[in-house]
């Protein structure tokens, strides 16, 4: 299995080295973390683009992008996630690793180099950023936004969390609105990137062969210029108001949407989020989950029926895809599996299986780069560290018991559905 | 049986290539240091084979989107569900159907021996019965209905309708309500009994497992098959293209667009041909081309251009997608500029660039599991090896661009399908 180092090298930095020979490549991610706000969601998510189209060096689009061509195809990207309630910014590029470059071609130096330019010294008209990028960047993310509409599923997604999450962070889009992001100016922009560099919580991996070392020299020296004041991650877990927040949307469709959310007071740090990690995916995250047996394949009533939980946020949601006419009785038939579940009726089977299953998926996300990134990434918001192996010891101690005590904290506390017309 | 390692000079790795007793085509590519494996179990058998014959016999006719119903009903068998017997070793399991083939296949960090043992068991024991077949058509209805509603899928349809005039793979790869509702417990067995015949078939293994855990499964579980030779039936299809122009309205906020040049199909490409063809797409269409700056200067495309080949028995041809708020414009562009490049000639230095970011793909794409079984997979059906193509793109020179060019991107020959 493979080992991390992790080094502090400043206020709130921890740069992470994965050293791993499997791969034939490297990568190397800086995640920014921020508290999702109203006021700096939009700014925060067109930063990720703007940086990643030029940079002080490489002015121009097209030559930056001839540059990445030329170390192999390598890949930088910026992107925006929420994670709880808060918004993550991360830079990466990841190219093939020194060993199978061109005629003894070091590339990974470079790599490291570019991914710093990026970050450190973007194109910038004094304490501006430049109106060509930013008219760019303002137009795709607005296309992004729009994007997400087009397809159902994630507009569905995006609308049952603005409604459940109302009046929480975790309730804004990543994006921003299209007026927001309309509203941002140059010199605004530029702020919320030094706000980047030094209030966010700033996590860097580096995974792969060649040694760390001169990624983590430069970014150390990078930083070291900033004043670092960062903010304390928190996360808040909402209970329910007493009210069942009901909403449905018809639409030109052809088939409808439905998602519930439960609330539990059960989110990170509880020592029982485990068991409901096993619960939910006992619910429905396997394809010998309660709802994929008894919703899709007994009832033949959805294609996809998915059991997800939020532990961050104590938030559970499940999804499917149904016919109109259908939509009562599948919403009724989820509710009945949950019942089943606090009743009781869970075998030993069902649990054995579960665990197997999570166990399985845990190591397997490991042999990616993008896996163990993201795998390390998500340990950080449950202010724990674990490695694989410790998880999945901590799933395989989680009892039936356990299981029926936790489901037992549900509370229904939002239904959306998209209807067909 | 005949077990061949294939190694790749360039890489260091190496796939064993076994032609086993039964008549299976597997493939085992060890990965040292990983902890799952991914295994691949399919067939030659996709959206596109609904006409065909066995060993000269009566042709046979099959509804739209049986190879798809029948990658859903092979997961039942006599002694029950796949899915419940996966539950036991924990195994990730899965299924698709694409245009020519149908896949079945697990990821496994635990109990690889019996995961396998599953996968190569309910595969070779279908069990189709009326009230099973029945069952099924609620969950694939809703299935085509959620594929109704995705603009991603129907720009893509639309677009094959635009160009192909008979060639199935202009047809829905789960067919639609109508056509799954006349598929049968007989019309499965006809399909499963041609096209699951292990000589029409592969086993892709990579990660962590060996080659003799593999082999141990496979000879004592495989039942040998005796290879009959299937004639897949597919109405002539002419070189030029139906209609230019596809225009369908879904609830969007941005159009999406699809554009396609249609190619010669008549016989699938090799590995030189697929490598001088990627550095040629890369060259016209990627991030760091003239073109690409054009269309993002105009405001006409965004982050999610892209660009791909489209090929398999009987079709070829180049896509390339979007989201535009002018997507006729952008047809009109690139067409322009595809006329000027044949004019003015192709640039060495975008050759060097691109080539090289094509050889960073194919070293990258050697990375995951999935990625290099489904590889092996699609190698083992088009007749190409896998390493080849990182070989051919090391060795390709700027005149195998050039000819290539000759060869494709019709302008006069080509289709845009638009979502608004």
């Amino acid at each position: 299995m493979d080992s991390i180092k992790r080094e502090n090298i400043g206020k709130s930095i921890v740069f992470n080295t994965i050293s791993d020979k499997r791969f034939k490549t490297m990568k190397l991610s800086v995640s920014f973390i921020l508290p999702l706000k109203s006021s700096t969601v939009a700014k925060f998510a067109l930063l990720p683009g703007l940086l990643t189209r030029t940079s002080q060096d490489y002015p121009d689009f097209t030559q930056f992008s001839k540059k990445l061509s030329m170390l192999y195809g390598a890949n930088l990207t910026g992107n925006v996630r929420k994670m709880g309630d808060n918004q993550v910014i991360t830079l990466s590029i990841s190219g093939i690793d020194d060993r199978y470059a061109f005629e003894g071609d070091k590339i990974s130096e470079s790599m490291s180099k570019l991914l710093c330019d990026v970050i450190f010294r973007p194109k910038l008209n004094g304490n501006s950023f430049c109106d060509e990028e930013i008219s760019q960047e303002k137009r795709q993310l607005k296309d992004l936004i729009d994007s997400e509409f087009n397809e159902k599923r994630i507009y569905a997604n995006n609308r049952f969390t603005e409604i459940m999450c109302k009046n929480e962070p975790f309730g804004i889009s990543r994006l921003g609105t299209k007026d927001n992001v309309d509203k941002v100016t140059g010199e605004e922009l530029y702020d919320a990137w030094k706000i980047m560099l030094s209030e966010s919580n700033v996590e860097i991996f580096f995974i792969g062969e060649s040694s760390s070392d001169s990624a983590k020299n430069i970014f150390t020296y990078r930083f070291s210029a900033h004043n670092r004041t960062p903010y304390k991650i928190e996360n808040t877990v909402v209970p329910y108001n007493g009210e069942l927040k009901e909403e449905t949307e018809v639409m030109e469709l052809a088939q409808s949407k439905m998602i519930m959310g439960f609330r539990t007071d059960i989110a990170v740090p509880s020592v029982d989020v485990m068991a409901m990690r096993v619960a939910i995916a006992l619910l429905g995250s396997t394809s010998h989950s309660k709802l994929f047996n008894n919703v899709r394949e007994k009832l033949s009533l959805c294609y996809y029926c998915a059991a997800r939980y939020n532990r961050i946020k104590g938030i559970v949601t499940i999804e499917s895809g149904v016919e109109r006419e259908n939509i009562e009785k599948a919403r009724d038939a989820i509710l009945n599996e949950i019942n089943e579940m606090i009743n009781g009726n869970i075998t030993d089977f069902e649990v054995e299986a579960t665990k197997l299953s999570m166990c399985n998926d845990f190591i397997a996300v490991c042999d990616y780069d993008s896996g163990l990134e993201n795998w390390y990434l998500s340990q950080i918001m449950d202010g724990d560290f674990n490695s694989v192996e410790e998880v999945c010891q901590a799933v395989n101690a989680v009892t039936k018991q356990q299981i029926i005590k936790v489901i037992k904290t549900l509370v229904f506390d939002t239904i959306y559905v998209l209807e067909s017309k | 049986m005949e077990v061949k390692e294939i190694k790749s000079p360039l890489t260091g790795d190496s796939y064993y290539k076994i032609k086993h007793k039964s008549g299976l085509n597997i493939y085992v590519y060890e990965k040292e240091g990983y902890n799952s494996t991914y295994a691949i179990f399919g067939t030659k058998f996709g959206s596109i084979n609904n006409c065909f014959s066995v060993d000269g016999g009566e042709k046979i006719k099959v509804p739209d989107g049986i190879a798809h119903y029948l990658e859903h009903k092979l997961f039942e068998s006599e002694d029950g569900d796949a899915f419940a017997k996966y539950a036991l070793t924990g195994a990730n399991a899965n299924a698709y159907t694409s245009f020519d083939k149908t896949c079945y296949l697990f990821s496994a960090s635990q109990k690889f021996k019996e995961s396998l043992e599953i996968l190569i068991d309910f595969v070779q024991s279908p069990y189709f019965t009326d009230e099973t077949v029945a069952k099924e058509q609620g969950i694939i209805g809703q299935e085509i209905k959620m594929y109704d509603d995705s603009p991603e899928w129907r720009v893509l349809f639309n677009l094959l309708e635009c160009l192909y005039h008979n060639h199935p793979v202009k047809i829905d790869i789960a067919g639609t309500v109508e056509t799954i509702a006349e598929i049968t417990p007989k019309k499965l067995y006809d399909c499963y009994n041609t096209f699951y015949n292990l000589n029409n078939m592969a086993l892709c293994v990579c990660g962590k497992a060996k080659l003799n855990e593999v082999l141990e499964v496979a000879d004592r579980l495989l039942k040998p098959s005796k290879d009959v030779e299937i004639t897949n039936y597919f109405e002539d299809e002419p070189r030029e293209i139906v209609a230019n122009f596809k225009e369908q309205n879904l609830p969007v906020a941005v159009p999406l667009f699809e554009i396609g040049f249609k190619g010669d199909g008549t016989k699938l490409i090799t590995s030189k041909q697929e490598a001088a063809t990627d550095v040629l797409l890369g060259m016209l269409f990627s991030q760091s081309g003239e073109l690409y700056r054009e269309l993002q200067d105009k405001e006409l495309i965004n982050q999610s251009f892209g660009y791909e080949v489209f090929e398999g028995m009987g079709f070829y041809s180049v896509l390339l997608s979007g989201e535009s708020h002018n997507p006729e414009r952008v047809y009109e562009i690139i067409k322009n500029y595809i006329n000027k490049v044949r004019d003015e000639g192709l640039s060495v230095d975008d050759y060097q660039e691109n080539k090289r970011a094509v050889y960073g793909s194919a070293i990258r794409a050697m990375n995951s599991t999935d990625s290099i079984a489904n590889n092996l997979m699609e190698c083992h059906f088009t007749g190409r090896e896998f390493f080849n193509y990182a070989d051919e793109v090391y060795n390709l020179k700027f005149e195998d661009v050039q000819s290539r060019f000759n060869e494709i991107l019709d302008c006069s020959n080509s289709a845009l399908s638009v979502i608004r």
